[in-house]
């Protein structure tokens, strides 16, 4: 079943086409990331999905309802984690989720009763009467998941998550995105601009000027259009480039680089004792952006 | 209506635990009670005497005391009625600034709900805030002397917070449209400051103003929660001093002070009653919150 379906999204503002007419399927329980640079259309997309901008045009369903007509059903079923924090910095992490579960309906015992399963997996004990201001970025970001997930959504829209976070924070937030995908099954709608956060995706989609410019899993994606490089560490010399005759190679400050696919044991076994120095490259998340888009990303 | 509650008490919570947000929502307050202390009481009572000719050995200077302190509380009180729902709705700007309207618009919560509890919490911190000066206010006079309340003045006291603070909140739930960053909204919060105190007359009385200003001031819907305030906290004592007096001056005297002290809205040109000022605040309130329920809607109305 489709958590999301979108088909012919547009989004125009005056002459500015943010999205233009995009179409994709997410299925339920699954991590779906976007990818894109900024200004691609990510943000817009997501915020459309989340019932806060409205579309030009195209349709819009989330678990079978449509968007512009069922809006207050799917606002039940989503949680979003904005790309800037939008707690309150003077109130606590407790008055935060409380406040934030009432926006939904909920009784105080029922927040309460969402909120204990997470309260040791994201270890909201030690931080649960500390101002939400006086939080590290990576205690903010770990509560801005909770109060996404605090009315049990089953959709959790992820506006790039981990901006701005050191290394490590970046791994917890990851750490917890796991944790929800296997206790919760819950699907997850990544947005993101860092290439390795797309490696555990099921599907990617890449959006460039509002535009879908490839859709697949990471595998699919690389496979179609990245190829293996060997990267072979020696000085520049007629002697090697013959050896490297009728292949497409190049030479980069002190390693040549030769694309090959399959028969790459091959090549390497025939010239053992020539090609000592070698590293086998796979193609990356990176090289399908630049190579659809022409642009690099952060990585 | 749990939903309404939740962002309501949100937004309380933003006010009142932001200490120095408190107290900066007090600020025309406190400039108002250090100038009095620094000079403003020895002129209101100088100009009181002033006009006392041939009354002095009738009137109590107890009496002109307290009234003196009357009028310190009603500009207290009065320029709190301005500066705090100013300083709650702030909250609207920074909301829209850091797109936390963002998340609260992405709950099943109804736009009118978010609009009506911004109100709400405006106007409850306005009235706590008011309630508590007002009583603390007049615990201290009454520690001080005689205010000859009754029940039914000081029941019209607390009567006429509600209505200041309903009519302040109405006004600035449009005000604050005009603002798309805090830092703005902080700017017009210091002019606002500046001018609340000469608005309600709390540094000078608006009677000493020409026409035009006085009706400018009186367009406000404070100048008249003011004159509301001077009126039922202090005409039992202006009665008293009549009583005082005798009847000598046929009431001259207590009839200038309120002259002097504007207990009566004057606009365009024309002296209203008491009971006009109140139909014209009510009748403020009614166009604002007409206004609220045109322009909020589009607002808030998905883009």
């Amino acid at each position: 079943m489709y958590a999301i379906e979108v088909e012919h999204l547009v989004k125009k503002y005056k002459e500015h086409l943010a999205v233009n007419d995009i179409s994709f399927g997410v299925r339920e329980g699954e991590l779906f990331a976007f990818l894109g640079e900024n200004g691609a259309g990510k943000s817009t997309t997501i915020n459309i999905l989340c019932t806060i901008l409205k579309k030009t045009s195209g349709s819009v369903s989330i678990f079978g309802k449509e968007l512009g007509k069922q809006d207050d059903a799917i606002r039940d079923m989503i949680g979003i984690v904005f790309q800037n924090s939008v707690l309150d910095g003077k109130l606590t992490v407790k008055e935060n989720l409380f406040t934030r579960g009432s926006y939904y309906g909920m009784s105080k015992s029922r927040i309460q009763e969402q909120l204990s399963p997470f309260m040791e997996a994201f270890e909201l004990d030690e931080i649960w009467n500390r101002r939400y201001e006086r939080l590290s970025g990576g205690q903010r970001r770990r509560v801005d998941i909770v109060r996404a997930l605090i009315h049990a959504p089953r959709i959790l829209f992820l506006d790039e998550p981990t901006t701005g976070l050191d290394p490590m924070s970046r791994k917890l937030v990851w750490n917890y995105i796991s944790y929800l995908r296997k206790n919760r099954g819950i699907t997850i709608f990544l947005t993101t601009h860092y290439m390795e956060e797309t490696r555990d995706a099921d599907n990617v989609v890449i959006l460039d000027q509002g535009r879908i410019v490839a859709a697949d899993t990471p595998v699919g994606l690389k496979s179609r259009y990245t190829s293996t490089k060997l990267i072979w560490y020696t000085g520049q010399s007629a002697q090697a480039e013959q050896l490297l005759a009728g292949r497409d190679f190049s030479y980069e400050a002190d390693h040549y680089a030769i694309p090959m696919e399959a028969e790459i044991t091959e090549f390497l076994y025939q010239h053992r004792h020539m090609i000592q120095d070698y590293e086998v490259v796979k193609g990356s998340m990176d090289d399908v952006f630049l190579k659809l888009t022409g642009k690099e990303l952060a990585s | 209506m749990r939903k309404f509650m939740g962002l309501t008490r949100r937004n309380l919570l933003i006010y009142f635990k932001d200490v120095q947000s408190v107290i900066f929502s007090m600020l025309t307050s406190i400039i108002v009670l250090a100038l009095y202390l620094l000079f403003l009481k020895d002129t209101f009572v100088d100009s009181i005497e002033g006009a006392m000719q041939g009354l002095k050995q009738l009137v109590d200077m107890a009496d002109v005391d307290m009234l003196a302190n009357g009028l310190l509380l009603v500009g207290i009180l009065s320029s709190a009625m301005i500066t705090v729902p100013y300083n709650c709705l702030v909250t609207i700007v920074k909301d829209r600034e850091c797109k936390i309207d963002y998340d609260i618009s992405a709950t099943p919560m109804k736009r009118w709900q978010i609009i009506l509890s911004y109100f709400t919490a405006s106007t409850i911190s306005s009235i706590v805030m008011a309630a508590l000066l007002l009583t603390v206010g007049m615990g201290f006079l009454a520690s001080r002397g005689e205010l000859y309340l009754t029940a039914g003045s000081i029941a019209a006291m607390y009567g006429i917070v509600l209505l200041g603070a309903v009519s302040s909140t109405a006004l600035f739930m449009l005000v604050v449209l005009f603002f798309q960053s805090s830092s703005a909204s902080s700017a017009f919060f210091g002019m606002l400051s500046a001018a609340a105190g000469f608005v309600i007359g709390a540094y000078i009385p608006i009677s000493q103003f020409s026409s035009p200003v006085q009706t400018f001031c009186n367009l406000f819907p404070a100048s008249g929660i003011t004159v509301m305030f001077r009126s039922a906290l202090l005409d039992g004592l202006l009665g008293h001093i009549d009583q005082e007096i005798g009847g000598v001056d046929q009431g001259m005297f207590v009839e200038s002070l309120k002259e002097v002290f504007s207990f009566r809205t004057r606009l365009f040109g024309d002296e209203l009653s008491l009971n006009w000022t109140v139909g014209y605040v009510l009748a403020l309130v009614a166009v604002c919150v007409a206004a609220m329920a045109l322009i909020y809607p589009k607002i808030y109305k998905r883009k």
